[in-house]
């Protein structure tokens, strides 16, 4: 796995055949990284309680209903991410292009929490207080927890999009490529090859909670 | 809208003359059809879910409209390697990515078996040979893919090419904010990435003219 500062090109070989699974495993275990906190049970619970009853897999019929228990998912993913570069902004712990991205990337978040708020209407989840610890502390293990982030955000979008009726799929299929473009720029940033893979890899909701609970973001 | 017809967004005919054998037509027949009626083709992209079969049918329709597409880059990015690439991160960039249009093409006519379109014939102009155009074209390619394969997501009724378009559809955003960050130019530059219909993805790709006429005896000094 790149490392932050690791010469550029070492990570870069392009990807011809995409392993998904080994693919989300390698991306669940950079999420290892983020922290030390361990899966909690409390963790779970509090997870679960925000996934609702989220299907998982492209096997489920499209509803009204399940397309707002994926919305809700997605409004937690866009106010935690959107959280997350308000936090480094406000710490100061960024610089150059690396505040540009955070400011930019950070703004367009915002944006989409926006758009995705206004599906669930009055069925919108109450959010957790995030609490980001360490990770936007330093440059470095903010550009980190963005890639991952970022990574995460684009594998569940396109993991539940097949779930969704027409009409939302169509809007979240507005978000999910800025969200791919967001992970290419902080890659890149970070040296590491922005496009790793032919085919995006996927992440059920549960890999996802379980990714998200491991970084203790979630309070 | 303008009336434009397809003899005059497909100038070169690349795109248009394998589609035409799946409306079970011959090319002239196609053609006058798609002359007078404006859209059979793209008609295929934005019919109302109705029958399984025309279902089916609709999912061809587009994965061979996206095939057209990754043929086009596929040509291009491998000409550059041809070429002996560019140096640096743009030689890289032109590697990864062309990589990856390759496996998108094969994956695709996988898909298609029989019924996948063939190869076109492309000129680039020089695009392949000058970072600066090759960086422009490859800008203007990428963010195109995207809207393109956006503007289809919804019309695709399996869901299982559902889940195989997407998983293209954001690598291509991720090919268009590396080579725009190469190009100066904002990765993300807006909150939301906006679809583009079928019939104006044809008009863009017609108006480069790297596509050739089919049967031109323009000879290219390279050839996709």
């Amino acid at each position: 796995m790149a490392k932050l500062g690791t010469k550029p090109g070492s990570n870069r070989k392009g990807r011809l055949v995409s392993d998904h699974g080994q693919e989300v495993r390698n991306s669940l275990s950079r999420a290892d990284v983020l922290t030390t906190a361990m899966l909690a049970g409390a963790g779970v619970a509090a997870g679960g309680a925000l996934l609702g009853g989220l299907a998982d897999g492209a096997a489920s019929q499209p509803s009204r209903k399940q397309d707002l228990e994926i919305l809700n998912f997605a409004l937690l993913l866009e106010e935690l991410q959107s959280a997350f570069y308000a936090d480094a902004l406000q710490r100061g712990s960024l610089t150059g292009e690396l505040r540009q991205f955070a400011e930019q990337v950070g703004a367009q978040e915002e944006e989409h929490a926006d758009l995705v708020r206004q599906a669930p209407g009055d069925d919108v989840r109450e959010l957790p207080a995030f609490d980001f610890g360490d990770a936007t502390g330093d440059a470095k293990t903010f550009g980190r927890t963005a890639r991952d982030l970022e990574d995460l955000g684009v594998a569940a979008y396109n993991t539940q999009a097949p779930n969704l009726t027409k009409d939302a799929l169509g809007a979240a299929a507005r978000i999910v490529s800025v969200e791919a473009r967001h992970a290419a720029w902080i890659r890149d940033l970070l040296g590491e090859n922005p496009a790793p893979f032919a085919s995006e890899p996927r992440a059920s909701a549960e890999e996802v909670t379980r990714a998200l609970n491991r970084t203790g973001f979630l309070g | 809208m303008s009336d434009l017809t397809l003899t005059t967004l497909d100038r070169d005919g690349a795109l248009l003359e394998p589609l035409a054998g799946l409306h079970g037509s011959t090319r002239a027949e196609f053609l006058s059809k798609a002359a007078l009626g404006g859209a059979t083709l793209l008609a295929a992209f934005a019919a109302p879910p109705d029958a399984d079969a025309q279902s089916a049918k609709r999912d061809v329709a587009i994965l061979n409209f996206a095939l057209a597409l990754e043929y086009l880059q596929d040509a291009f990015y491998s000409e550059v390697e041809r070429l002996g690439g560019f140096s640096g991160e743009l030689g890289r960039q032109a590697r990864v990515v062309g990589a990856h249009e390759r496996a998108h093409v094969e994956a695709l006519r996988k898909v298609l078996g029989g019924r996948a379109i063939s190869r076109g014939r492309y000129d680039f102009r020089g695009a392949t040979e000058k970072p600066e155009a090759f960086t422009r074209t490859a800008v203007a390619f990428e963010d195109l893919a995207v809207a393109a394969y956006k503007g289809q997501a919804p019309y695709i009724s399996d869901s299982g090419l559902l889940v195989a378009a997407l998983g293209i559809h954001t690598v291509e955003a991720r090919h268009a904010a590396w080579i725009r960050r190469l190009a100066g130019s904002s990765p993300a530059p807006n909150a939301f990435d906006e679809p583009r219909t079928g019939k104006s993805v044809l008009t863009l790709v017609a108006r480069t003219n790297f596509t050739m006429k089919t049967g031109s005896r323009r000879s290219p000094r390279f050839t996709g």
